[in-house]
């Protein structure tokens, strides 16, 4: 392999690596390029993920998504056509064993739950089930469907999702690594990643639009919001570079509402800022909003607040998409009924904000100031280390610890950055570790953190955090002392 | 790490393809404050690595965790594993989101019960009544010893520790 650099895969190279994934687990052997294209160009309006966005976007509307992935075809059929008249685009999540391509283990999984009457797979083992059990369950719904995932190498799934007519892939080299694997180089997936954003790229050489949705959240806890943004602009930089022209950035929930606001608003600004400075021009921006990703309330009523909150803020700063929880989320794998509840609360939530006018203020404009800084300050120091080159600058980058992800299992990541609550439940720096951030900014952070321990009588140490971490399930934002 | 903690040493992990490292950070940080020494292999840990693990370190229990439902199929055959590889008497625990889908706690715990674990924990136990649980456990597992109720002397201690 040669070293990862941020240009597009030449052909002759795409072809031979195509040759060797669909030979690496028989149901590769099911894509064909030409098919694939002929499956996409026959799904009706209605079925295609950019279309839905689109619309969205120039409407002002919010689409609301589940997620959802059972072991079985006809099983997980039924379950989407049970979400689809409570959301307005669907999911198919993939199983654990698929993420870490252990099809083996997915096969087991899939026999066990033949036997057992009941999944018993977390997911949809799409892999397995090959380019024809993915195409009748696309041909089972009527909404388009997104595959959504966690997988550092899924370019053997995106070979055969595409195929079968799914017209989203969620992902990214960066975000489907640091957060989902343990011993993935990083310079490993992102070029994986970039044979994913390179397919996506060719089926839009041959007029099919397929959108990417980089993975917003991250670890879903506690992430402070210029760590996700610096991820998904340079995931986003990544795919324009092969070619992809729909793309979804994401930010996950945080809990302070003027914080989660400027985020989402921020967000769009800085990723347009950094796109057409790289000289792209010719794509489509939209942002999907994830409800609280971190541990929920057992209690299904306390879950449902939860949720609403997010549905609030979403709706409140304009995002295209939310993805919905649902009030089973403390115990895992949602019902169906469970997922439709999330739905309708949510459906709810948003139709009451609509109508109302944009909540401005002080705050929520100085969030957006610090956001700013601390991701130009990240991105600067990308761009220095990569020399330029935005691949090499983000494997460095998180090597040295530039850029650092909260409580990420990869080893590829420092785990240095520790994130901590102010007074108000913003996420602030309680350690910023070695992400270069400029003085006054950790001045404000200092300054927000120092408000919250006056107002506990407490130092500012590790338990604070583990008692934030721990907070919305017991029905609070900030972990107070009890 | 004081003496206390070489007494409580135990093996954590997530098991199986899973890799929320979250609460295998939370649990490492609040019992390694309890005065266990916490031996973490963090996540997506393998059945064997447990085993090779507790073996190597002399730990006197194997807590597993698993959040993401495919805890039923990961940790099938794990007792008798352990038993294979010649660990007989380690106390095991299992703990988090078991099995897919909402289901009855009960039901759960019996059936990971059967599977040879020792105790089943819900996400949301409460950590102070797990140290205290498995400080007992691993007491009750120790094997008999000479003088079991009398302080050793420092440098037997070291001798033992080395």
């Amino acid at each position: 392999m040669t070293e990862l650099t941020n240009h597009r895969l030449d052909t002759a190279g795409f072809e031979a690596e195509r040759a060797e994934i669909l030979q690496s687990w028989p149901t590769g052997t099911g894509v064909s390029f030409a098919e694939a294209v002929k499956v996409q160009e026959a799904l009706p309006t209605e079925k295609r993920f950019p279309v839905a966005l689109a619309a969205a976007d120039a409407q002002g509307m919010t689409l609301l998504q589940p997620r959802a992935g059972v072991a079985l075809v006809r099983e997980h059929a039924a379950l989407l056509n049970g979400l689809s008249p409570y959301c307005d685009v669907l999911p198919t999540t993939i199983d654990a064993y698929t993420r870490h391509n252990r099809y083996t283990e997915a096969q087991d999984g899939i026999d066990r739950s033949r036997a057992a009457g009941t999944s018993l797979l977390n997911g949809f083992p799409a892999v397995n089930h090959g380019v024809d059990g993915c195409r009748r369950l696309v041909d089972a719904v009527s909404k388009p469907v997104q595959v959504r995932h966690g997988t550092p190498d899924a370019r053997l799934l995106a070979e055969i999702t595409l195929a079968a007519g799914f017209s989203s892939f969620e992902g990214g080299g960066i975000s489907y690594n640091i957060p989902y694997a343990k011993h993935v180089p990083l310079e490993r997936s992102i070029r994986h990643w970039q044979y994913c954003d390179r397919l996506v790229g060719r089926f839009e050489e041959e007029g099919v639009s397929i959108n990417r949705e980089p993975f917003g959240p991250l670890t879903g806890t506690l992430v402070p919001p210029f760590v996700s943004h610096v991820v998904a602009i340079l995931e986003g930089l990544l795919a324009l570079e092969q070619g992809v022209k729909c793309i979804t950035l994401g930010y996950g929930q945080a809990g302070n509402v003027a914080q989660d606001i400027a985020a989402l608003r921020s967000l769009r600004r800085l990723a347009h800022h950094y796109f057409l400075n790289a000289g792209y021009a010719d794509y489509k921006l939209t942002t999907v909003f994830h409800q609280w990703m971190g541990g929920f309330p057992a209690d299904e009523a306390q879950a449902t607040a939860v949720i609403c909150l997010g549905a609030l803020v979403a709706r409140q700063a304009r995002a295209t998409k939310i993805i919905v929880k649902t009030p089973h989320e403390a115990s895992g794998v949602p019902t169906l009924e469970a997922n439709q509840a999330g739905l309708k609360a949510t459906r709810q939530m948003v139709n009451m904000i609509s109508d109302q006018n944009r909540v401005d203020s002080p705050d929520i404009q100085m969030e957006i100031d610090v956001i700013e800084a601390e991701v130009h300050a990240v991105m600067r120091e990308i761009l220095r280390l990569g020399r330029g080159d935005i691949a090499r600058g983000a494997v460095a980058a998180f090597q040295t610890g530039a850029m650092d992800v909260p409580f990420a299992p990869a080893r590829a990541n420092l785990g240095k950055l520790t994130p901590v609550r102010d007074n108000h439940g913003a996420i602030r720096l309680f350690d910023v570790g070695n992400v270069p951030l400029p003085a006054d900014v950790l001045a404000f952070h200092r300054d927000k953190i120092a408000e919250r321990a006056l107002c506990e009588r407490r130092e500012p140490s590790f338990n604070m955090v583990v008692d934030d971490v721990r907070a919305i399930s017991a029905s609070k934002l900030v972990g107070r002392p009890a | 790490m004081s003496t206390e903690s070489q007494d409580y040493k135990i093996v954590l992990g997530v098991i199986g393809a899973d890799c929320h490292a979250v609460g295998n950070r939370i649990l490492t940080s609040v019992l390694t404050q309890g005065g266990i020494d916490v031996v973490n292999l963090g996540v997506m840990v393998a059945q064997d690595e447990f085993i090779e693990a507790a073996l190597s370190e002399q730990a006197g229990a194997i807590l597993v965790s698993s959040i993401y439902g495919h805890g039923e199929l990961d940790c099938q055959d794990f007792r008798a594993r352990c038993e294979e590889r010649g660990l007989t008497d380690i106390v095991l625990y299992v703990g988090g989101n078991l099995v897919i889908g909402k289901q009855e706690f009960s039901v759960v715990e019996a059936q990971f019960r059967e599977m040879g674990f020792d105790r089943v924990f819900h996400p949301s136990a409460d950590l102070q009544e797990v140290i205290g649980l498995l400080k007992a456990d691993i007491d009750a597992n120790r094997p008999a010893q000479l003088a079991r109720n009398s302080r050793p002397l420092a440098d037997e201690r070291l001798g033992l520790s080395a």
